[in-house]
């Protein structure tokens, strides 16, 4: 205690020659502090406005969702027996067509709703009026609310009037704000909303359909909604309703936030990773000017023990310093991006202060600190005394002692079990931790190897590139920490650029050159064959495919019920709702058939099934397995007899699961069509299907596509700016890697001058060995980066890699530019500088 | 303008030299005239703080006065750029300090070579060793800096001084940080005239009985000549 009080004492008494080497120490602690506690913060806040917004983002307390299904009269008084109010609700794609003298049309989401419309929340409109007042007849005509995107793509304005199917609408007002809209899937058009009871008119209601029937339920103030899901599942074992609760009402977006913070909480633990390497070399270099003092301390009778402990207190106390600024700026950042994120949550976001991913930050922050800062600490604690009388310059070579070494490895096993535990999905973790791992020993070992190249190389015979090489791999040189500081963030700038190039690509470049330039949904059985006498009819089109389409939902696998059964994270979007499926006598195009065998041609027999191989992997379904399927209410079990390989980017029609002909004709169902066009004949594709078959739902790949490109670009920015975080804490780094050398090579440079060397000698030898260092780091940063976006790209998202040579260029550039530009930063004043009054400050 | 063959080797008229300082502006050298034939050895003593190693310095080129003339070797030191001076340093001066300046990433041979391949002469190498054997570090030639002794480093940059066989030395101090038996060693050398093949040598020194030495010894006080 004593010994403590004893060290505190002396360590602040050093602090107060002030904190100026510890610069770089700070900013790379408050810069990793403040990235992980502002993911977290921001993740957090967006979970509680979600949450918060609950009940207005599910438009109800509980909400029961049926696909192509009304309720029974049994079900919906099960409903109306829990619920204080229930509001009906029926959604579809359909075609909306403007009348008048304009040509517009355009697919739409179209909307139906009740009177009790919404249930909590307001539905705003422009001009303002209330949701009745927008839907009512009146000459005759039916309301309608739309979209302002709606009324730009077609040309519209409020007055016009609108077809939908069979029936025309009146635009009345534009949406506002629709309080419900956030908890649904993403949309392929503008939102078109009515009254329900305009529904049946548009005659869309056909057998098979996509439509969706939503029953929002008021509970009793104090009503549980998880106690009237329960009732309801046991109440109506069999109704295939997909249940949700105010508590988990966009689960969608939820499960996304949760599952980018998590990336983007790793991303910025890899920024402190980086940050470590400064704080090492920090206390490290500060530990190089102290080694006088502990020698005298130690002369004067400070045991080592001491000695480590007065410089343990004093990186604690600025390691404090640097987490509490850092977790001041964390706690902004929500505040800081909540405008910049805006549409992208449907609610606004929560600010305020959570507890949670501070703590989290502040404990990666001192586990960080402390991992590196040990290791010199280390070393400083083992200077002998006798140090003071030694005559020799050379620097002495102590290793700690062995339980210093067992206290790294706690540390380094720490901070791997918190990255694990604040990481939902395990694996994820594991795996970015391991690379992470990996590419720190990756450069360390080049910096290394470098080193050791520096020294084996032959002396170039001139004086300039011998003094670059030495410089390389002289003692306390700065390649190990310029390779590891600068490699991080370029292996990371590097993988990110390279994951986003080829998202890119997938969406835009990748298109197959066979890809259909139409969806068409909702084709009835009836008019399959006019549909194809008309598509086949217009001149430019090719390749029309025609499949049939109902929707269900796995019940069962193996007989076990499908919400108990284990499924791996990437399989686990088969179980949420309903599926598409689909009947074939033969293999769909565009998938291999990897085992079991396709049913013999005219089967016909007890039905059979065949499922995505990835997804049979992800479930651990194998051929002879059964599954039961819910097909508009009633179970079916088939028996997997084959499973295919699908490529899903050939963009051709494919379901995960394919029946045997024979059940499911019977059912109600509808067709799917796709069609290529050139792109001349696109406009007349369009029209000729949307003037014929008011009906048919037209999806334009085109813009399809852009809806997506939309949301990875936006996904996109948001990882590289995180990754843009470690690329800073790795220029703080270098900098200060740079900086520490500073000194020394302000003296070599004053001495080649004194030497008779010009300016221009001494400008050569700082940029080759700049240029060197950069060039190998951004060498190693490519290929680990590279592999790290294969890994990505090829093993996460099973999609078809490929190198950008652009991208992978400009960071090798950057690379060369930044370590030459910050060092030649730092040794411009030793350029100018008159020998004289440096060497006197030198001697 | 005089024939440079009858130009002294070292000029120096009313040299004035003031350096900026926190507490104000600090006249180092007011006012210093003196000449220097070829071929002489100087010694400038003095208290600590009297100017000596500046002058030195301005002499040496690596130091422009605030006002005054300097000529060495024929060459007016005070009109000219960083470069410049630079070139005049590698083609004329050998230079030797108190803390040695030696570059610590070389090796003693490849510091002794520097000033040669600078000048872009062959054979700076073979030329070094040479330097370094008759100093008596024939056996120390891979060793680096920090590998030295003091006594060694001072003789490796007095072979370093000496190996362009400039037209002048100039020695700051240049047994300041050794001990007696090894200063006196370092200063043989530095004396030998076989090391020095007539080159002029200006000496700086606290140590009046080294200062001896020289053929004339110049006493500065306070930034002017005092005797």
């Amino acid at each position: 205690m004593t010994d403590l009080r004893l060290a505190l004492r002396l360590a602040r008494r050093e602090l107060r020659a002030g904190v100026r080497g510890f610069r770089i120490f700070l900013a790379c602690l408050v810069l990793g502090v403040a990235a992980i506690a502002g993911i977290g913060s921001l993740g957090q806040a967006i979970d509680r406005s979600l949450s918060d917004n609950g009940r207005a983002l599910l438009g109800g307390d509980v909400e029961a969702r049926l696909v192509q299904r009304e309720a029974t009269a049994a079900e919906m008084d099960g409903l109306k027996a829990r619920a204080e109010t229930v509001s009906t609700l029926r959604q579809m794609r359909a075609m909306a067509r403007l009348q008048g003298g304009a040509e517009g049309r355009t697919l739409v989401e179209l909307k139906a709703v009740d009177g009790a419309y919404p249930l909590y929340g307001t539905l705003k409109l422009e001009p303002a009026m209330t949701p009745a007042e927008a839907f009512a007849v009146k000459d005759g005509i039916a309301g309608a609310a739309v979209e302002e995107t709606l009324l730009a793509r077609i040309g519209a304005h409020v007055g016009d009037l609108l077809a939908i199917g069979d029936t025309r609408v009146q635009i009345r007002a534009v949406i506002l704000d629709e309080p419900d809209k956030g908890a649904e899937a993403f949309a392929l058009g503008p939102r078109v909303m009515v009254a329900l009871d305009v529904l049946p008119a548009t005659g869309l209601l056909q057998p098979g359909s996509l439509v969706n029937t939503a029953y929002h339920l008021r509970l009793a103030p104090e009503a549980a909604p998880q106690a009237v899901t329960k009732a309801l599942e046991a109440g109506f074992p069999d109704a295939g309703w997909r249940l949700r609760t105010r508590d988990n009402a966009a689960p969608g977006i939820a499960q996304f936030v949760d599952r980018l913070g998590q990336f983007l909480a790793l991303v910025g633990l890899s920024a402190l990773v980086v940050g470590g390497v400064g704080v090492g070399s920090a206390v490290g270099a500060h530990m190089a000017t102290k080694t006088r003092t502990i020698a005298i301390l130690k002369s004067l009778g400070a045991p080592a023990g001491l000695v480590f402990s007065i410089y343990l207190l004093q990186v604690a106390i600025l390691a404090l310093a640097g987490i509490v600024m850092g977790l001041a700026l964390g706690i902004a950042v929500p505040a800081l991006l909540a405008g910049a994120i805006g549409d992208a949550v449907p609610v606004p976001v929560a600010l305020g202060i959570y507890p949670a991913p501070l703590a989290v930050a502040a404990g990666f922050g001192f586990l960080v600190a402390l991992l590196f800062a040990l290791w010199p600490l280390a070393r400083a604690r083992e200077i002998p005394a006798a140090h003071l009388f030694r005559d020799l310059v050379a620097p002495d070579r102590v290793w700690p002692r062995k339980r210093f070494l067992v206290a790294t490895a706690v540390l380094l096993a720490a901070l791997i079990g918190l990255a694990l535990a604040a990481s939902a999905d395990l694996a994820f973790g594991l795996w970015f931790i391991l690379g992470t791992l990996a590419v720190f020993g990756l450069l360390r070992g080049v910096g290394a190897l470098l080193v050791r190249l520096a020294a084996a190389l032959p002396k170039p015979a001139r004086p300039e590139p011998r003094l670059a090489l030495a410089n390389l791999h002289r003692p306390g040189a700065a390649t190990g920490a310029v390779v590891l500081s600068l490699g991080l963030g370029l292996t990371l700038m590097v993988a990110v650029a390279l994951v986003q190039r080829n998202l890119e690509g997938q969406v835009g470049e990748r298109l197959p050159t066979a890809a259909p330039s139409f969806f068409f949904v909702d084709i009835q059985p009836d008019e399959a064959a006019d549909f194809t006498a008309l598509v086949q009819g217009t001149p430019g089109t090719a390749d029309l495919r025609m499949v049939p389409s109902m929707r269900g939902r796995i019940v069962k696998i193996k007989g076990i019920d499908a919400d108990s059964y284990p499924v791996k994270p990437d399989g686990r979007w088969a179980l949420r709702g309903d599926r598409g499926i689909t009947y074939a006598a033969t293999p769909p195009e565009g998938a291999t058939v990897v085992a079991g065998a396709w049913w013999p041609a005219g089967y016909r027999g007890p039905p059979l099934l065949s499922f995505d191989a990835a997804l049979a992997e992800a479930m651990g379904i194998s051929v002879g397995d059964k599954i039961t399927v819910n097909l508009l209410g009633r179970d079916i079990e088939a028996t997997v007899a084959n499973l295919r390989r699908i490529d899903w980017t050939s963009l051709t029609i494919n379901f995960a699961m394919v029946f045997s002909p024979g059940m499911l004709e019977a059912a109600p169902h509808t067709f799917l069509a796709t069609v290529r066009a050139t792109p001349e004949a696109e406009p007349a594709v369009f029209r000729a299907v949307t003037d014929r078959f008011a009906n048919i739902s037209v999806i334009r790949m085109k813009e399809a596509l852009e809806t997506v490109d939309g949301m990875l670009r936006r996904l996109g920015a948001a990882v590289q700016v995180t990754a843009g975080v470690t690329l800073a804490a790795g220029l703080l780094v270098l900098a200060g890697a740079l900086a520490a050398g500073h000194r020394r090579r302000l003296y070599d440079a004053v001495i080649l001058k004194t030497l008779g060397a010009t300016r221009a000698q001494v400008l050569r030898v700082f940029v080759m060995e700049y240029a060197a260092l950069g060039l190998a780091t951004a060498l190693v940063a490519l290929a680990a980066g590279t592999a790290a976006a294969y890994g990505v790209v090829g093993g996460l998202m099973r999609a078809e890699f490929s190198f950008d040579l652009a991208t992978a260029g400009l960071a090798a550039g950057a690379g060369i530019l930044l370590t030459v530009g910050l060092g030649m930063a730092g040794s411009w004043r030793a350029l100018a500088a008159r020998p004289a009054p440096i060497l006197r400050s030198l001697t | 303008m005089a024939a440079p063959e009858i130009l002294p080797e070292i000029l120096v008229e009313d040299l004035r030299l003031t350096l900026a300082s926190a507490a104000g502006p600090v006249d180092i050298l007011r006012g210093i005239s003196l000449v220097v034939e070829a071929g002489e050895t100087l010694g400038l003593v003095g208290p600590s703080g009297s100017g000596k190693s500046t002058l030195l310095s301005v002499m040496a080129g690596l130091e422009r006065p605030t006002s005054g003339s300097v000529t060495v070797a024929g060459q007016r030191l005070d009109t000219m750029d960083e470069d410049a001076l630079a070139r005049f340093r590698r083609d004329h001066v050998g230079i030797v300090f108190q803390s040695f300046h030696l570059i610590p990433t070389m090796t003693a041979l490849e510091n002794v070579a520097l000033p040669l391949e600078l000048a872009g002469k062959r054979d700076a190498v073979g030329e070094a060793r040479r330097q370094l054997e008759a100093v008596g570090l024939g056996h120390r030639l891979e060793h680096y800096p920090a590998q030295l002794s003091g006594g060694e480093q001072q003789r490796v940059a007095l072979a370093r001084a000496v190996i362009a066989t400039p037209r002048l030395i100039f020695a700051d101090e240049p047994t300041g940080n050794l001990d007696t038996r090894t200063g006196e060693a370092i200063v043989d050398l530095l004396f030998d005239p076989e090391r020095r093949r007539g080159a002029t040598l200006v000496l700086v020194t606290h140590d009046e009985h080294l200062a001896a030495r020289c053929d004339r010894r110049i006493r500065l006080a306070d930034g002017l000549i005092a005797a």
